[in-house]
């Protein structure tokens, strides 16, 4: 057995695993107590990693149109259409889409091919979606796209306020060291402002519930109150800022009164928060896709910086204006030039920046002008001026806004590469080449997380199939177009040291992101490389490049932005519509392609359901559990409905995991316009206005099959996997017989078992089949009226790994009376339910401490701790 | 002076009786009579001490002290008469025997149709030890037996003759078997696992001749025409009590020896139990009711206060063939049906609903929780609270009820 240190690919922290491996599998990871981030912590999606690592829905073969063929062939007929539509619609007609869990070295393989030898900059990325309004402000603030915090700043500092982020869950392990610093601590303060209460604001001490999109008004009026409370840092402003009297012209306006009825807060509350901000020196601004994913998101983002600027609060410990990003290496991503309006290594379009990079690489046709952001860039594909589309390592049918319009333009477009580790996405369906990719524990390079610290993601095992890196497939084509020399890479290390010296090349200082001091590193001491912070020039002792007050714009000092508030807006309004927020959930990552391979993180929700409130669901007539359609722009998503306190009156919340691999109505996206923010291209994804209505049924099933069952014509239907299988529940449309559905059901699933039992209660609706072979249970499924009479899940799939199965009649009945039933999962790593820790409540147990000494809940990752303290808090009022 | 008591019968009833009385304190003077030279032996396991799946020995009810516990025992003794008015009864060795007590306790005879063929061979029935011991002795391999009657006796029969190696036909008049207890699914399910095992079946069918050569039977001829070859004939078509001796010595009787809550006939020193007594207009060939009868006369005639006699709806519950049988209630009386089938494991089970009661249960293949669904009919209990647990049982329908409670 070995142990190799790598990276996590899920969210921006970007925490160290220690990977144990065994004959060529890994069997266990752990939290890297080396690593900067998380000092041996871990989460629980981090935790189950080595459960994602199956070669079940892998690609593992080079496909064209369906068909298997090698990778010569595949690679060639990549290349040769490329080079066609290059050669007759000119390089605007074709485009890379590219995406933050590729590696730094993929993504400056595509970037440099794209923009220097294809001549186009129709290179975007998902990380428009998600972090691209924070670069542009920080563009605007600094000159460069330049975070300036650490993560440590968030445990120095006195204050955090976090803005449109649920961290508890998104961001777990770096939200625990907050909590933890908060404990050692007991001055510190967390404020969270966020439209929606969460496992993130219950912990806070100051939850501002504002009216979604208002963010910029509660920041524009504390730029407006600083002012008044003499909080203002009035030399710091003049030294090495300017803009002030403009953004604070703006602010004027911008009184307590008016930050109240925008925002719809108490004004109490907001002086509080006022307050707090001016009197603490130490001050972290935190924030995310909240803020980012808005129409106005680099205005909201500059509006925060404002004020850290306005009270000279950053390039200091302990405090800054704090974009964390979602993925493992958007920030990777954007030091290559991942984004259609970078060129390469924080360099735009201008002509010294165009003229530096042509000539560092040599190039024959250099892209000189940004080229077509992700909203746009599916709009020409849909117009049919780009007929070329390579996708890399992301899911846009799913994760773009307006998913229908992406759907239609990835139809209509003449020709679309997909390189994807696995094969069964919603986008894949549309590619008519699919390249297998190597995944996490396979490929090798790096990755930035989000406070600049470069690690290395290690191969682990060997690939699967026919696998390839990403560099390797964009380089085999690079070299088949013609550009062999300039892309002869034969190892990543190769590919960094090239970018580490692109970063240092004509650089002295002028530009923030250098690196150079990593150009020239051996493949030996690449595959060593620790763990590092950028910037690390060569041969110049690292600084904290702004502790000076000097910035990267042409004259070093800071920009204030006069931002102009403003609310989403919306086409078609109308009172009896309810506004849509969306997010994420605690144990799943973007479109499921891997955390919903993992039946533990399947646990905690299970199947597709849009939260509102109590009072919203009473004026709808519905009920928890009940099954609704909600439609906005001719797009519509059946999902099941949770009440929950949390969610505020007038609003939805969706969670944004879901695709038809998962569901058959569930891409909440299509629901969201693609409206965009004027400065960043990033589109407004936390934003829109829908219907809800009642979907009535004639009766729900809960089907556990052992393979991927076929189902019928169904209202509704939600697959989650399960140990050793799967389990769906679905709903049967009003117009349809329930005994007609199980009938045609059965019919299906009877084949695959040797002993098929029947059970019917037609007088109430109920319908159970059960199949076996070889003693173990093959399918189960069972039809009521009553969604609430069909059995319990776990228990149901827990029956698949018994064997033999003895006594069959509670496998009908759906019950066993001797199993204790878990309820929903809380605790993912040791596996405790509600049910369990409900019960340890009732018995005495008063604290989080005494619940893991009992049941271990919460004594690994932590991330279910808000939760158990909710369900105590709960118990003792 | 004891009193004496005499018990005219030794077969199941009287057994079920001695068990009871050697419970309580009588005092009486017993005498047991009984025709056939065995005694107090079950019966129920003639078919499968025929199948050869028990031994005589297993089929024992009384332990050696309960046997020995009347005073006198008469097998191989026929009672001739009873003279009510001088309370005596004469053995068909001419003894007389007096009593204090008298219980008829004379069982039932297999009812014969008259085909008018008396005397040809190979015609029997399935009745007592002295026939299954001479079925026995006769060579069963490739001979061939016909068993008229698919209901619980026949079925009993017929398994008993396919086990031993006869080459076994069914044929029975109704659509299913066992079509008192059963419904036509629940009949059909135990056709097909008895069909497993080698028999043959013929439904809705009679026997409309026989052929017979010097003496023998070789065939019997269908209402239908078809012919089934055999060499022996087991009728298996019902039991018809035995009261010849009660009525001949006035007792009053009609299908059989009338008694009432207490098991007196209409002399008050005389009682019957068994399948021979009547009860209302009920006669009773399961082993339940016969028990509850002995409990009570058992304290009657030990002169202790006791419970009477109710009329039940006794459950069936057997097992033919090695499938489990439980039937309660009437499935046809309820107006919703609740149906498990699992066809592979020769699983049946059938339970009706009128209202929010239980009404009827058949239980084929799988007779669990069979008493629970008696009672739940007999106390006629609301059901809708756990009624999709019903099916699966007592405890699965408790934890249903408790967690629907608890939620």
């Amino acid at each position: 057995m070995t142990s190799c240190r790598t990276t996590c690919p899920y969210c921006g922290v970007g925490c160290g695993v220690t990977a144990e491996i065994n004959d060529a599998t890994v069997i266990a990871v752990t939290g890297d107590r080396q690593h900067p981030a998380n000092a041996g912590r871990l989460c629980v999606k981090g935790s189950t990693l080595a459960e994602t690592l199956t070669t079940e829905g892998r690609l593992q073969h080079p496909l064209v149109r369906g068909e298997r063929v090698t990778w010569n062939s595949a690679l060639d007929s990549v290349a040769q259409k490329l080079q066609a539509v290059r050669r007759q619609y000119g390089p605007g007609a074709i485009a890379f889409y590219l995406s933050g869990q590729l590696l730094t070295e993929d993504y400056y393989v595509a970037n440099k091919l794209m923009k220097g030898f294809l001549g186009s900059a129709n290179v975007d990325t998902n990380s428009r979606l998600c972090m691209s309004a924070a670069v542009a402000a920080y563009q605007r603030a600094f000159g460069a796209d330049y975070v300036p915090c650490s993560y440590a700043d968030l445990e120095m500092s006195e204050l955090v306020v976090m803005v449109g982020s649920n961290a508890a869950w998104t961001h777990p392990v770096l939200y625990q060291r907050m909590v933890a610093s908060r404990k050692a601590n007991p001055a510190k303060k967390i404020v969270v402002i966020d439209p929606r209460r969460t496992e993130t604001s219950e912990a806070a001490d100051l939850h501002l519930q504002i009216a979604p999109g208002s963010d910029a008004y509660l920041f524009v009026g504390l730029l407006h109150y600083l002012l008044g409370s003499g909080n203002l840092d009035t030399r710091y402003i003049e030294e090495h800022t300017r803009g002030f009297a403009d953004a604070l012209a703006v602010a004027r306006e911008i009184d307590l009164a008016r930050v109240a009825s925008m925002t719809g807060l108490e004004t109490q509350q907001i002086e509080q928060f006022y307050r707090l901000f001016g009197t603490t020196e130490k001050v972290v601004t935190l924030y995310s896709q909240g803020i980012n994913q808005s129409a106005s998101g680099t205005d909201k983002c500059n509006a925060i910086t404002n004020c850290h600027l306005a009270t000279g609060r950053l390039g200091r410990v302990g405090m800054g204006p704090f974009s964390i990003t979602g993925q493992p290496n958007a920030m990777g991503g954007r030091e290559v030039g991942g984004l259609a309006n970078q060129l390469a290594a924080h360099m735009g379009f201008d002509e010294a920046d165009v003229a530096r990079v042509e000539s560092f690489w040599q190039a024959p046709d250099m892209a000189r002008e940004p080229g077509l952001k992700a909203v746009d860039m599916f709009r020409a594909v849909e117009a049919g001026d780009i007929k070329f589309l390579w996708i890399m390592a992301t899911n846009p049918a799913v994760s773009m806004p307006d998913t229908e319009q992406v759907r239609r333009a990835l139809q209509n477009c003449e020709f679309v590469v997909l390189s994807d580790c696995v094969e069964d996405t919603d986008t894949a369906a549309y590619a008519d080449v699919l390249l297998p990719a190597m995944g996490w524990g396979e490929k090798d390079g790096t990755v930035t997380n989000s406070e600049r610290c470069i690690s290395r993601q290690r191969s682990l095992v060997p690939a699967t199939g026919e696998a390839r890196p990403d560099w390797w497939i964009v380089t085999q084509v690079a070299q088949r177009l013609g550009f062999g020399k300039a892309f002869d890479y034969r190892h990543p290390s190769q590919i960094f040291s090239e970018h580490a010296s692109l970063s240092g090349y004509e650089n002295e200082g002028r530009r923030d992101f250098d690196i150079s001091a990593l150009a020239g590193l051996s493949e030996a001491e690449y595959e060593q490389l620790e763990p590092t912070y950028w910037p690390c020039p060569s041969g110049n002792p690292v600084a904290e490049p702004i502790a000076a007050g000097r910035f990267f714009t042409a004259s070093g000092l800071a920009n204030f932005i006069a931002v102009q508030p403003a609310l989403p807006t919306f086409d078609e309004d109308a009172e009896r519509l309810l506004t849509l927020n969306s997010g994420r959930l605690r144990d799943q990552w973007h479109t499921m392609t891997r955390t919903g391979r993992v039946p533990k993180l399947m646990r905690h929700r299970d199947f597709f359901s849009v939260s509102i409130s109590a009072e919203d669901a009473m004026a709808r007539g519905l009920a928890e559990g009940e099954l609704v359609h909600a439609q906005a722009c001719s797009s519509s998503v059946t999902a099941l409905i949770r009440i929950e306190d949390t969610v505020p009156r007038g609003q939805v919340f969706s969670p944004i995991h879901w695709s038809n691999q998962h569901a058959n109505r569930a891409c909440i996206n299509g629901l969201i316009p693609a409206v965009t923010d004027p400065v960043s291209g990033q589109p407004q994804l936390k934003f829109s206005r829908v219907s809800l209505s009642p979907v009535p049924v004639s009766g729900w099933g809960l089907l556990l099959t052992r393979h991927l069952p076929v189902l019928p014509a169904a209202a509704y239907w939600s697959r989650v996997v399960a140990s050793g299988g799967y389990l769906t529940l679905f709903a049967v449309a009003a117009s349809a017989q329930l005994q007609e559905v199980q009938r045609d059901l059965v019919n299906h699933l009877q084949p695959f078992a040797t002993r098929n039992i029947d059970y019917q209660d037609p007088g109430s609706g109920d319908f159970r089949n059960v199949g076996l072979a070889h003693g173990q249970l093959v399918y189960a499924c069972y039809l009521n009226a009553d969604r609430r009479r069909l059995p319990d899940g776990d228990w149901l799939t827990a029956q698949l790994a018994v064997a033999p199965l003895e006594d069959t009649l509670p496998l009908v009945a759906g019950f066993n009376p001797g199993s204790p039933v878990s309820g929903r999962l809380i605790c993912t790593c040791w596996e405790v339910g509600e049910r369990a820790i409900a019960q340890a409540v009732k018995a005495g147990a008063r604290s989080v401490e005494c619940l893991g000494e009992e049941l271990r809940c919460g004594t690994q990752c932590g991330s279910c701790i808000p939760e158990l303290k909710r369900m105590l808090l709960a118990a003792a009022s | 002076m004891a009193q004496k008591l005499v018990i005219v019968g030794a077969g199941m009833a009287a057994a079920y009786l001695l068990q009871e009385l050697s419970r309580l304190d009588h005092g009486l003077h017993i005498t047991l009579i009984g025709e056939e030279p065995d005694a107090c032996y079950n019966r129920v396991m003639l078919s499968a001490l025929l199948a050869g799946e028990a031994a005589e020995s297993d089929l024992a009810m009384l332990s050696t002290d309960q046997l020995h516990s009347p005073n006198r025992l008469l097998t191989g003794t026929r009672v001739r008469a009873v003279n009510l008015r001088q309370q005596t009864l004469l053995t068909d060795n001419n003894e007389t025997l007096s009593y204090d007590r008298l219980v008829f306790a004379t069982g039932a005879t297999v009812a014969t149709p008259d085909i008018g063929m008396s005397g040809v061979e190979g015609i029997r029935v399935l009745r007592t030890l002295e026939d299954v011991r001479h079925l026995q002795c006769v060579a069963a391999q490739g001979r061939r037996a016909v068993v008229v009657g698919g209901g619980l006796l026949g079925l009993e029969a017929a398994h008993g003759l396919n086990g031993r190696g006869f080459d076994t036909s069914v044929v029975h008049r109704q659509p299913y078997l066992m079509n008192r207890q059963l419904d036509a699914e629940g009949g059909e399910h135990l056709r097909e696992r008895m069909a497993q095992s080698g028999l043959q079946f013929f439904l809705q069918a009679s026997v409309a001749a026989l052929r017979a050569s010097d003496g023998k039977l070789h065939a019997i001829v269908l209402q239908d025409g078809r012919e089934l070859a055999c060499d022996l004939l087991v009728f298996a078509t019902g039991i018809e009590p035995s009261m010849t001796l009660a009525r001949e010595a006035g007792v009053a009787c009609e299908r059989g020896v009338l008694v009432d809550a207490y098991l007196h006939t209409s002399d008050p020193n005389c009682y019957a139990l068994g399948e021979c007594s009547q009860m209302g207009t009920q006669c009773f060939g399961l082993v339940a009711p016969v028990k509850a009868q002995a409990v009570v006369l058992a304290r009657q005639l030990a002169g202790a206060d006791g419970p009477a006699f109710a009329l039940e709806d006794w459950p069936v519950q057997l097992k033919v063939s090695g499938v489990e049988i439980f039937s309660a209630g009437s499935v046809q009386s309820g107006d919703e049906h609740l149906v498990l089938r699992d066809a592979g494991s020769g699983v049946y089970r059938h339970l009706a609903l009128a209202g929010q009661q239980l009404v009827g249960a058949v239980l084929v293949g799988d007779k669990r929780d069979g008493i629970w669904y008696a009672q739940l009919i007999r106390d006629a209990a609301d059901v809708s609270g756990y009624r999709s647990g019903l099916m699966f049982g007592k405890a699965v329908s408790e934890a249903m009820r408790l967690s629907a409670v608890a939620a």
